[in-house]
């Protein structure tokens, strides 16, 4: 499975990018909008693991962006809000929304899921 | 303070307080997450290099190393948010004491740091050439301030550099926010709800410097 990650936490979104490759999967990542969407230009992805809310365009509108790359990508949202109206934002728009920290069988569970959808 | 003014700052810090509080707990509450976020994936890289390692798989020390330094880092990162949450829910103690304005706008400055990064924009806090202390109501200023950068971030659009700089003139304390691009002689309509009952209270008077894209917070003392 390809896998697109985008985080603003550097750190963050490196790391799990690791852990995700020592479990098989492929991974791109990106810490801005722009580099995912250059990234979306040249790679063809099974899904796309979004933050919720990042400097400039955030995780929904980047979703905007990426959908119109790519129609059959699929989208998980990451998050350290909790607030309601993000969980009503992000879960009716993806296929998983997950709060940070996050449990990596989960979040390769709904990855799994997300293909299959 | 006689206690018609008491009444007024009651009022001021009822709808408009509550939510200042609230917004800055959200956004600690974020960054601490994305805090307890990197810390949760490098002790799982852990876990996943050691599960290696019992099979059989060499652990590359720098990697250890790397997951350590990100460890210290994220503790540091950590400490300092929740030393100025410490300060700033602790500005509520007193109705009234002595500030140093720039350190006040510094707090204030760290605590809006992320709000502004989402818009990709930068606050800078230059320090006076002598110390500007006087005594206020701590936290209805630092509320009133962070009215200003929310009323200076919708002003100023995606991307630019913010400045605080705290000013002691003969006859007035002054702060001014400098780099606001939008600025317009209106502003006031365009200032979000609950800035005049805080004006009011702390005696304190906004005005806009246009040409200098600056809102100017001139404070009695």
């Amino acid at each position: 499975m390809r896998v697109l990650l985008v985080d603003d936490e550097t750190e963050f979104v490196t790391t799990l990018a690791e852990r995700l490759t020592i479990r098989g999967f492929k991974v791109d990542y990106a810490i801005r909008a722009h580099d995912a969407l250059a990234l979306a230009e040249n790679n063809i992805y099974d899904v796309a693991v979004l933050d919720m809310k990042m400097p400039g365009t955030g995780g929904l509108e980047l979703k905007g962006l990426l959908e119109k790359l790519q129609k059959d990508l699929r989208f998980i949202f990451l998050t350290g809000h909790g607030s309601e109206a993000d969980y009503v934002a992000g879960s009716s728009a993806s296929a998983g929304y997950l709060v940070k920290p996050v449990n990596i069988d989960i979040l390769i569970a709904k990855m799994n899921e997300a293909v299959q959808i | 303070m006689n206690s018609d003014d008491k009444d007024i700052q009651y009022d001021a810090i009822g709808e408009a307080g509550l939510r200042f509080f609230g917004k800055v707990s959200a956004s600690i509450a974020h960054e601490m997450k994305n805090i307890l976020a990197i810390i949760n994936e490098n002790a799982g890289l852990l876990e996943d290099l050691t599960f290696a390692a019992q099979r059989g798989k060499a652990i590359d020390p720098e990697r250890l190393n790397k997951a350590c330094r990100q460890f210290t880092k994220q503790i540091h990162r950590a400490d300092g948010i929740l030393k100025n949450m410490s300060r700033f829910a602790h500005s509520v103690d007193n109705f009234s004491g002595q500030i140093d304005l720039h350190d006040l706008a510094g707090l204030i400055g760290n605590l809006a740091g992320r709000p502004a990064a989402m818009r990709k924009l930068v606050i800078e806090v230059e320090p006076p050439r002598s110390p500007v202390i006087f005594t206020t109501n701590p936290f209805l200023l630092e509320n009133l301030i962070w009215l200003c950068l929310e009323f200076a971030f919708a002003a100023t659009g995606a991307g630019g550099t913010l400045t605080l700089s705290p000013v002691q003139t003969d006859s007035a304390v002054c702060l001014h926010i400098a780099g606001i691009d939008g600025l317009a002689g209106d502003f006031a309509a365009r200032m979000p709800v609950g800035y005049e009952p805080l004006l009011m209270a702390l005696g304190a008077e906004l005005v806009a410097d246009v040409p200098g894209k600056a809102l100017v917070l001139r404070l009695s003392c």
